[in-house]
């Protein structure tokens, strides 16, 4: 019985390495462009303009307020009622990007507000123009406030990436659903699927413990 | 106001920095009131007052770092808080020195003194660190060009300020309180290298209770209390025969330390 079981379980490696490959693709290409975006919006996020950043405040609520099933869901179903169609991984890598930008923006933004005005004044005083003052005197101080939770929610994003599997994307989730058709053993598969999520995770918690203790340091630029 | 040319007031005279009628509130305070004060080029004028009397928001207006509600400031020939004016540009212009240094503490002492020239001025940057080591040295800090700010002593973060400043070849410099942070032993290494920084020429605008540096350089003290300028005369008049209740009364109190 139990060894049916793991025969049948080792038969279903090829599936399995489909929904890791599926759950890091999609990740990967949401974190990229999720953190472009994030940086993106909290910049604009602290700028000048009191209206963007009401907006923008507004949209990171709504998203951080609204499980993200229901994201997927409307993006996925709703929107081809408009005339949108999507396929899943499309709508998959849409609703992880905006799902990861809403996080990344909040974590960039608190990061610039870090960095004392006495220094924005100081770049202001010397002529830089608003992008040479976030991009050299900024960001670089920002930063190490922003790696250590920036990495810790790649984290949390990539577990998030599971819902995926609602709507019909193998990924490793669905990939678990699937074999525990075939071999009815469920806390089996169900380890197996967390072990899987737990390797692609683990080197990021490394890495943001390492992050954090590297913060100690007094000056410098951050490097990884 | 009547004809746009006819009343743009200062363009016509030779101020490097010239304040009319300027006021400025903070809410309900009115933190600088009807300040008028002509600084000539290559003058050095020493501004002291109480705390809280506006001297750091009085040239802070300078370069827009605070904005002005009413009246007319005309830096280098150009009217600040004019839509027209390019403010960017003429920051480019003014070096403005900090009591808290404010060093970018994630660069080094070179990095520091280049990154405007590189940016703004887009001087190469061979040429803009040559410059930076040689600014460096002049200040004192050759063997420093590559600490980072966290590795210095108070007024030697002070003196790469300054060479900051000098990086960008300003017209005017504007300097609040630059001695206020340090330590005793370290303020006379910053205030020679303001005076040297005033021997060369360069127009000044210096906030300090120094009497010394005043004595020595300034061809001007202005005294503030309240928002206003109470009263203005050589450094000499004005430490030595003082005319108000007021300028006599914050005198002996600074006199006492
Ligand atoms: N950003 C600000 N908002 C409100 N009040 C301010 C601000 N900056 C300064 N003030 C007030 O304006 C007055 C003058 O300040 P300041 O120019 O810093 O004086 P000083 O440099 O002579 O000590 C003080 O009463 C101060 O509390
Ligand atoms: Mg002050």
């Amino acid at each position: 019985m139990m060894w049916q079981q793991f025969v049948s379980l080792a038969g279903s490696y090829p599936l399995a390495l489909r929904g890791l490959g599926m759950t890091v693709v999609l990740s990967l290409i949401s974190l990229v462009l999720g953190t472009l975006l994030g940086f993106g919006l909290g910049i604009l996020r602290t700028g000048g303009s009191r209206l963007l950043s009401s907006v923008i405040g507004a949209w990171v609520d709504l998203i951080r307020g609204t499980p993200f099933l229901v994201q997927i869901f409307l993006i996925f179903f709703i929107l081809p009622e408009f005339g949108i169609e999507l396929d899943a991984f499309t709508a998959g890598v849409i609703a992880l990007t905006n799902l990861a930008a809403c996080f990344i923006c909040e974590i960039v933004a608190a990061g610039i507000r870090s960095v004392p005005s006495g220094q924005v004044e100081a770049a202001l005083a010397s002529g830089l123009s608003r992008w040479q003052r976030m991009r050299q005197v900024v960001l670089p101080q920002a930063m190490r406030i922003v790696l250590p939770p920036l990495v810790g929610q790649y984290v949390l994003l990539i577990k998030d990436s599971s819902v995926v599997s609602a709507i019909g994307l193998t990924d490793l989730t669905r990939v678990g659903w699937l074999v525990v058709q075939r071999v009815p053993n469920g806390l089996l598969v169900f380890f197996l699927v967390g072990v899987g999520y737990f390797i692609v995770c683990y080197p990021l918690i490394m890495l943001a413990r390492r992050l954090e203790r590297r913060m100690g340091a007094a000056h410098g630029e951050v490097q990884l | 106001m009547t004809k746009a040319g006819m009343t743009q007031p200062g363009l016509t005279k030779t101020g490097m920095i010239d304040f009319r009628d300027v006021n400025k509130w903070f809410g309900a305070l009115n933190v600088l009131r009807d300040i008028t004060l002509s600084v000539e080029p290559r003058e050095v004028v020493v501004v002291c007052g109480p705390s809280g009397s506006g001297k750091s928001t009085l040239i802070r207006c300078i370069n827009g770092l605070e904005t002005i509600k009413d009246g007319h400031l005309i830096v280098d020939g150009q009217r600040v808080g004019d839509p027209a004016t390019n403010m960017t540009q003429l920051r480019t212009e003014i070096g403005f020195v900090f009591q808290s240094f404010n060093l970018y503490p994630h660069k080094t002492a070179l990095e520091n003194v280049t990154l405007a020239p590189i940016h703004v001025r887009k001087i190469p940057r061979a040429e803009a660190e040559q410059a930076g080591r040689e600014l460096l040295a002049k200040v004192g800090l050759a063997d420093k060009v590559n600490a980072y700010p966290a590795q210095l002593s108070g007024g030697q973060q002070q003196r790469v300020a300054i060479a900051r400043c000098l990086g960008m070849r300003p017209k005017i410099m504007l300097f609040d309180e630059p001695t206020s942070a340090l330590d005793p032993e370290m303020i006379s290494e910053v205030l020679d290298v303001m005076v040297a920084v005033a021997e060369e020429g360069m127009t000044m605008m210096v906030v300090t209770h120094e009497m010394g540096f005043a004595r020595k350089v300034a061809q001007r003290v202005v005294f503030m209390d309240a928002g206003a300028i109470v009263e203005s005369g050589t450094p000499d008049e004005f430490f030595s025969h003082p005319k108000t209740d007021r300028s006599r009364a914050f005198l002996s109190k600074i006199l006492r330390h």
